[in-house]
């Protein structure tokens, strides 16, 4: 039973960090501290709030990345299966992946990739 | 009542937990990260059904993929960190009839559906038996498809670029 293993496992780790957390916050003394609350304990510090209205070019990236996720969907089945297969697989995954890449090159020439 | 129902049973408590949290809470962000949870506690129920490739595909696509895309569209929505007004009462209330009358609706259609048992074996695909379907180059093979969905995704990788470019275009 590999599933409900997993699943087992998953509500542990779910327990685990939360158990973890809570714990922590009877033990813990209410020290207030400013620097406590930055994002980065060392380096620049943060400036400005972090819910301002980002660009809307932003969204490409996440609709190029969405197409990359469903391609990975269609990877898995094939890494599970490329050892017995052989040559073949690697073939037809070169072949789809190669096809997958020039859409990538498209995006990057177009610029939908740069920094806004 | 044995170990696989009890299981059952804490997944669809999550399940619902992080749905209901996700309609309640004032804050939109927060509203997404329930829905993830909620849709990992889906992908748990199809583990716990046994389909892992399906269990995969809703880790990989709706944890991954739609979950990321609504952040996105909140962080680039305007005010997304701030708590949204408290629902009019007038509205709640014919919500709730709402939510009661398709519960009463699907409950009963699914009371008076007749579930029957099979004796057949259960239907149980293997990742391998998909990949190796797939891949192979027979006659009954799924290879050529399998191409053609590298071409599908490029076009609609270039369809989203070229309509997304030519909207940054007219801004300018």
């Amino acid at each position: 039973m590999g599933a409900s293993s997993l699943i087992v496992l998953f509500f542990a780790a779910i327990a685990f960090s939360v158990g973890g957390i809570s714990i922590a916050k009877i033990f813990v003394k209410g020290v207030k501290n400013p620097q406590k609350g930055q994002a980065y304990e060392c380096g620049i510090p943060a400036t400005g709030s972090p819910w301002h209205q980002f660009n809307v070019g932003y969204y490409l990236f996440a609709l190029i990345f969405l197409i990359f996720d469903v391609e990975l969907v269609f990877m898995y089945p094939w890494a599970v299966v490329v050892k017995q297969t052989g040559l073949t697989a690697l073939i037809e995954i070169l072949i789809f992946i190669f096809i997958l890449f020039m859409g990538f090159l498209y995006a990057h020439k177009k610029g939908a990739l740069k920094w806004m | 009542m044995n170990a696989s129902v009890i299981i059952f049973y804490i997944i669809a408590a999550f399940i619902l937990g992080a749905g209901i949290l996700a309609v309640t809470t004032r804050k939109i962000f927060r509203s997404a990260i329930w829905l993830l949870f909620s849709l990992i506690g889906i992908a748990s129920l199809y583990f716990w059904m046994q389909v892992e490739f399906v269990a995969a595909v809703q880790i990989v696509v709706y944890v991954g993929g739609i979950v990321v895309l609504i952040i996105f569209s909140i962080f680039l929505t305007q005010k997304s960190g701030d708590e949204m007004p408290k629902p009019l009462k007038n509205r709640s209330i014919f919500s709730a009839l709402a939510v009661l009358f398709g519960f009463a609706f699907t409950f009963n259609l699914i009371k008076q559906y007749g579930f029957k048992q099979i004796e057949s074996t259960p239907f149980e695909v293997k990742v391998s038996d998909i990949g190796n379907q797939m891949l192979s180059t027979t006659e009954h093979g799924f290879v050529l498809p399998f191409e053609v969905v590298s071409i599908l995704l490029l076009a609609a990788m270039i369809g989203c670029i070229v309509i997304a470019m030519k909207v940054k275009h007219n801004e300018q």
